[in-house]
């Protein structure tokens, strides 16, 4: 049910947890049922230079956000907006039917970090 | 002789707990202390189970000085480390997986008011010890095979992973039809109605789902003067919480009383179900409003002063739950329910322990399932609804 990825990244994350002074802290969830993951994101000169993250809900949404933040640790923010979707999906690797709302997660997420970005809501 | 049981049970190649998940009816109906052992029996082995296959629980029991030879007795398991609920919310709640990742069969959530999921895993064999155990339940306690449900609640296509309508959902299998009312967070009372009425004389009617999308329902009845007469068979199922998102809790007495009026139901035929999506444990209201806790788990109930210490039956503590169905992670759970044992013997003859749900926890910060948030969810819509979708005033 799980692919290698989702059981490595949610049995053994590397991101969770916080940090003290984050240039931007966003939020994705459903108020009825849903997932919920928090991210806290420190950026220096365009950079994503540090990233954590915590997450409550199935097993490949915390899988997912561990690999949004693998992901863009370390890359500029110019690289992370040229990301095309299809390469965006294939980043969780292959999905069972019920896992697919992950790759909606994965997608908001990288949206959520441009938009709060290109709103100017922190000095990057 | 649980152990001669078990023994001769793997002699011949057979599961005895799976015995004892099919076999409800005559468990309900062993003298209660053939029943004790047994339950000795099988959670002494689920406990040596996680204690050997499960490094964070092995190495909570250690630093309690708690290993499988502390269990001698059925008084012994009162020294059962247990897991409080709220580390099914937690961010590393990886680390309460006895098998791995892969061997995870099913994810199951719940959601309370504070809208962090309680996220419970099932491998394989788990499923099928809480799919033949709810089964087991409901036959037992409503011999429905056949009717038609309207279910006051979303479906399970809507929302495929929450606990609660799993559980409700199972129960639909039994009947001939049946019809979820609440699509999209909109419920029509108007059609509810119209559905019962089509289902009139063609099959018995039942009304299912969490308490307080019944009571919304019985509020429409009420304004609208609108009085059903369900049929001779017919049950009300309950199941959720009872506490609204704005803390009023709803009184079963007083619901009781609706559903006579409104629904044209004797009160036996109104029976709520307590169950946790953390747990596989099932307490069904019997014809007599006894609620019957599965009969193979054990309820432990503690003061909440000092949890290790177990109160007497008929006083309130806190609900402790030892489930030997769970294989996936240990089943031996510390709610935040404050509930009480009834003492004596039940009216129904059935042997084993009967609850009463007390309420929450006072020092909770979280309470209800997905119910409460629909119920919060429905309230906001009808204070900018139109009279058309719904006539009710809250």
């Amino acid at each position: 049910m799980y692919n290698d990825l989702i059981v490595e990244h949610f049995t053994s994350p590397s991101y969770v947890g916080d940090i003290d002074t984050p240039d931007l802290e966003y939020e994705l969830g459903n108020s009825v049922c849903g997932d919920r993951i928090r991210i806290h994101v420190k950026t220096t000169d365009g950079f994503i230079t540090d990233i954590a993250f915590r997450a409550w809900g199935c097993a490949t949404s915390v899988a997912t956000a561990d690999i949004f933040c693998n992901s863009v640790k370390g890359q500029s923010l110019e690289d992370i907006n040229k990301r095309e979707s299809q390469n965006i999906a294939s980043m969780l690797g292959e999905l069972e039917p019920s896992q697919y709302h992950c790759l909606d997660i994965l997608k908001e997420l990288h949206s959520s970090l441009l938009s709060e970005i290109m709103e100017g809501e922190f000095d990057g | 002789m649980y152990n001669e049981f078990f023994e001769h049970a793997e002699k011949v190649g057979l599961n005895p707990l799976k015995i004892a998940v099919s076999s409800v009816e005559e468990l309900f109906r062993l003298p209660q202390e053939v029943l004790l052992d047994f339950k000795y029996g099988i959670i002494k082995e689920s406990f040596t189970y996680h204690y050997e296959s499960n490094n964070y629980y092995h190495n909570a029991c250690v630093e309690k000085g708690v290993t499988p030879d502390s269990i001698q007795s059925f008084a012994d398991l009162v020294k059962i480390p247990l897991i409080p609920i709220n580390l099914h919310k937690s961010n590393d709640s990886h680390k309460l997986l006895t098998v791995g990742l892969n061997s995870i069969e099913l994810e199951m959530r719940s959601t309370g008011t504070s809208g962090i999921p309680s996220v419970s895993r099932r491998c394989s064999p788990t499923v099928d010890g809480a799919v033949l155990s709810i089964y087991a339940m409901y036959r037992e306690f409503f011999k429905i095979s056949n009717g038609a449900g309207l279910y006051l609640c979303p479906s399970t296509e809507e929302i495929p992973e929450m606990g609660m309508i799993k559980a409700l959902n199972m129960l639909a299998g039994l009947l001939d039809t049946h019809r979820f009312m609440v699509k999209q967070e909109q419920f029509v009372p108007e059609d509810a109605v119209k559905q019962l009425n089509e289902w009139q004389n063609n099959f018995t009617r039942h009304i299912i789902g969490p308490p307080f999308l019944i009571n919304r329902f019985i509020r429409f009845l009420k304004a609208s003067n609108t009085k059903i007469k369900l049929d001779k068979r017919s049950y009300i199922i309950t199941l959720g919480g009872w506490k609204r998102f704005t803390g009023e809790i709803l009184s079963r007495e007083e619901f009781n009383q609706e559903c006579i009026e409104y629904l044209g139901v004797e009160p036996h035929q109104i029976r709520d179900i307590y169950a946790l999506v953390e747990s596989n444990v099932m307490a069904v209201d019997d014809e007599f409003g006894e609620k019957h806790a599965t009969p193979f788990m054990h309820f432990s109930v503690r003061d909440p002063k000092k949890l290790d210490r177990e109160v007497e039956p008929g006083e309130v503590g806190q609900l402790a739950i030892f489930d030997p169905i769970s294989r996936s992670t240990p089943g031996f759970i510390l709610t935040e329910d404050l509930v009480r044992l009834l003492p004596g013997d039940s009216q129904s003859g059935r042997s084993g322990q009967r609850m009463q749900y007390v309420m929450r926890l006072p020092e909770s910060t979280e309470f209800g399932c997905c119910a409460v948030n629909l119920d919060k969810r429905l309230d906001e819509q009808d204070e900018n609804a139109s009279d058309e979708t719904c006539p009710v005033v809250a």
